[in-house]
């Protein structure tokens, strides 16, 4: 069955030339979407005989979201949480309600957590969640509302935060308001957070994703940033999906769940650990074993009942983020 | 051992004394340097800290102005030109247009049949438009009639036009029958239709499916309506019978390089169904005077049918429009039945005296009304000659009295169109309608009638 929909696939791409699929992803993945896409297309090549382009767009998760919820022709989403394409399910129909039940791993491919990167030397003495409240430090993380990450970073902040208060919430809710006291500037997207912390040299410590702050690290030389890895944080899962409406009319249903499919093989989770994704794969991860940091981690199951009550309880219109945080004060 | 103790107490106190003595006079230097580097270091704390206010200014506004490029991007636009008041979403894929048709006629009728009508002043349209686009795939149309004291809902449709080759349309709407009749009423040549227009639907509710077989050349129409009179329009079927009409029209060498055959379109329309118990129709002259109706007790029995022949020719300025109907009415009288046949044609020519090219829609002036930029709009000269008759034994079946309702009337009409802009013009038709019959004594007096009209129209 599977080989017919392969030659069936083949048949189609080889009448109509190159399958074009567009692939609509949260802010960081560019550089590992491009190594994903080349790696894909070329094993994809060699399978079937067909020609594939993979289109990326990026942007902040929940502006994604939200770009196809109003018509973005997405094949596939790859965003930061389970809880925007939840929002595309649920707002579009385009999906079935249990997408992420139809890939491994809640449809989560690779992981990752939120750590800080610091000016080199560590000048303000960042060492943990607590350091971030003092009076003085400034700190970089993007906009709940529009980025996944932010909200990875607000999440990771509460969950210390109740660790450290015998999980009282207005404790919690007094020391992210306070986090967020020293936030200068909300950028839309994880990536232009990075870009106001390392190239606009603003703030004193960026919450990031750990991939982002490794590439940050490398790119712009060790000289300059430092990385420092928190007393705790949050294991972050960003899931993955097939727009079933928009790929069936496309014609690109196979050659899209084989492309999701191929980031689970053993090549697909080298190139997520090669652009410091923290793989799934046992045998990857052990591999990669040494190159990423060993640090407790949560999961928003385990401290916030899953994405829809965090979600409803701390980004919704309302709810604790417009509680602390005004913009302009 | 004591005077030992003593003696180095003396010793030490005296180096201190001799310390002190040297570190005193630079004690405010020492002091003055300290306190300098102290100053320069919270003058480098200030400058950092202006440097990142100044910054984070910077990166705020960058954020603001590309948030608001996203907004401009997104937003919708709102244009008023001569295409009317339209808003429309930045993708295009909802539009609003606000349109209105206005209409102020004169009718002065003269000579010896002036008592067939009454002059007056009147508004004969009065019809505010909303129509537009949702979901990039549905049009809408919604046009009422507040025009000569009445309510009226004339046009009510949504049309989804997924595949433009077979748009289906449905709600209250022209039927596809009459090439005049399809005409908007702001683009025909003459303040009124003529004689074939009389004996086809003007608005019905029903289902049509309509599209280009052939892009631009071949177009086809055809639908299910509840059926209404001739020239009528309603909002509810009178009986479960419904009309089926449908409409090949050729433009078979639009967009050719053969240009003097590019304006050239021809076609037919037809339509049929039953009818039981439906109003009968009353036909009426140019100047809107009523000249035939139905003797009391006739009812509409049995088939009606339409047959429309139809074609225009436009060529530069030149226009010519020509249109043929029959139309067969099952008619009852008591246990009289006949089906009887209504005919009518015309054949309207027009030419644009300021050069513009005439088209099935109305001309754009080249230059538009501005004397003080030598700018006068476009002329237009229009002549139509038509012909209206039912069959004799409309008589014979008591269907009609010989006495008061003429079975044919010939006219012919003639008038100026002064094109102001695209969307204003002033019309003044002269119209001779004779009659054959509709007299106690031989034929009901001519009609000669004046015709003025101002007429606004945007969509």
């Amino acid at each position: 069955m599977k080989l017919t929909a392969l030659l069936l696939a083949a048949a189609v791409c080889y009448a109509a030339g190159p399958v074009k699929l567009l692939n609509v992803s949260y802010d960081p993945t560019r550089e590992l979407y491009q190594n994903i896409n080349a790696a894909f297309a070329k094993q994809w090549k060699a399978k079937t005989g067909a020609d594939v382009v993979v289109n990326q767009s990026h942007g902040g998760s929940g502006s994604q979201a939200r770009s196809v919820i109003d018509g973005l022709q997405a094949d596939v989403v790859t965003l930061a949480l389970a809880y925007d394409i939840d929002a595309i399910a649920e707002k579009t129909g385009l999906l079935p309600k249990n997408w992420q039940s139809r890939f491994p791993d809640n449809s989560s491919p690779y992981t990752s957590t939120i750590v800080f990167l610091v000016r080199k030397g560590n000048p303000k003495r960042i060492k943990d969640w607590n350091d971030l409240v003092r009076p003085g430090i400034s700190i970089i993380t993007p906009n709940p509302k529009t980025s996944g990450g932010a909200r990875w970073n607000y999440l990771a902040a509460w969950g210390y935060a109740l660790r450290q208060n015998n999980n009282d919430e207005s404790k919690a809710k007094d020391f992210v308001a306070r986090l967020y006291k020293n936030v200068p500037v909300l950028d839309s997207g994880a990536r232009g957070a990075t870009t106001t912390f390392v190239q606009r040299g603003i703030g004193d410590v960026l919450l990031a994703w750990e991939n982002e702050a490794f590439l940050a690290v490398n790119e712009l030389g060790k000289d300059k940033l430092e990385l420092v890895v928190p007393s705790i944080s949050i294991l972050a899962e960003p899931p993955v999906a097939v727009v079933d409406n928009v790929a069936a009319r496309h014609g690109t249903a196979t050659v899209a769940k084989a492309y999701l499919d191929f980031i689970y093989s053993p090549e697909g989770q080298e190139i997520a650990a090669k652009n410091y994704y923290r793989p799934r794969s046992k045998e990857v991860a052990a591999k990669y074993d040494k190159q990423f940091p060993h640090l407790t981690l949560f999961t928003v199951d385990e401290v916030f009942g899953g994405w829809q009550k965090a979600q409803k309880k701390h980004f919704d219109e309302g709810g604790t983020f417009d509680q602390i945080y005004q913009p302009g004060r | 051992m004591r005077q030992g103790a003593v003696l180095k107490m003396s010793l030490r106190k005296i180096r201190i004394g001799l310390a002190l003595m040297v570190v005193m006079p630079l004690a405010p230097t020492l002091a003055r340097a300290q306190s300098a580097d102290q100053k320069i270091q919270q003058l480098e704390q200030k400058v950092d800290e202006l440097d990142q206010r100044v910054k984070v200014a910077e990166r705020k506004k960058e954020l603001d102005d590309a948030d608001a490029a996203a907004k401009a991007q997104n937003a919708a636009s709102v244009t008023a030109d001569t295409g009317g008041f339209n808003i429309k979403s930045n993708d295009g894929n909802f539009l609003l247009k606000i349109g209105a048709d206005l209409q102020v006629d004169n009718r002065a009728y003269l000579g010896d049949g002036a008592a067939n009508g009454s002059d007056s002043i009147l508004l004969r349209r009065v019809r505010p438009t909303f129509s537009g686009t949702v979901y990039k795939y549905v049009d809408y149309f919604f046009r009422p009639d507040f025009g000569q004291g009445a309510t009226v809902i004339y046009d009510a449709y949504l049309e989804l036009k997924y595949e433009p080759a077979a748009k289906v349309r449905v709600g209250k709407f022209k039927p596809p029958v009459g090439l005049e009749r399809l005409q908007s009423d702001d683009d025909t040549s003459f303040v009124e239709r003529g004689m074939p227009t009389l004996l086809v639907p003007s608005r019905d509710i029903g289902y049509q499916i309509s599209g280009d077989l052939i892009p631009k050349r071949v177009n086809y129409s055809a639908g299910v309506f509840n059926g209404v009179a001739d020239n009528g329009l309603s909002d509810a079927a009178v009986s479960g019978h419904r009309d089926y009409a449908a409409r090949l029209f050729l433009t078979p060498f639009n967009g050719t390089s053969v240009k003097a055959l590019r304006g050239l379109g021809f076609g037919s329309g037809i339509s049929g169904g039953g009818v039981d118990g439906e109003p009968l129709p009353a036909y009426k002259t140019v100047g809107q005077a009523t000249f035939f109706t139905f003797a009391s007790g006739v009812t509409e029995a049995g088939h009606r049918t339409r047959l429309t022949p139809q074609g225009y020719y436009y060529v530069g300025p030149f226009g010519l429009l020509t249109e043929y109907t029959l139309t067969e009415e099952g008619l009852k009288k008591g246990l009289m039945q006949r089906d009887i046949a209504f005919r009518a044609w015309q054949v309207a020519g027009t030419y644009i005296l300021t050069g513009e090219a005439k088209g099935f829609t109305s001309p754009t002036p080249k230059k538009p009304f501005d004397p003080r930029n030598n700018g006068w709009g476009a002329v237009e000269l229009a002549v139509r000659v038509g012909d209206f008759s039912a069959e004799k034994g409309i008589y014979n079946y008591g269907f009609a009295s010989a006495a008061t309702t003429p079975r044919h009337a010939h006219e012919w009409v003639g008038g100026v169109n002064w094109y102001l802009n695209r969307l204003v013009r002033i019309s003044v038709d002269y119209g001779n309608t004779n009659f054959g019959g509709g007299a106690a004594a031989g034929n009901r007096l001519p009609e000669r009638v004046l015709l003025t009209r101002f007429q606004i129209n945007f969509i």
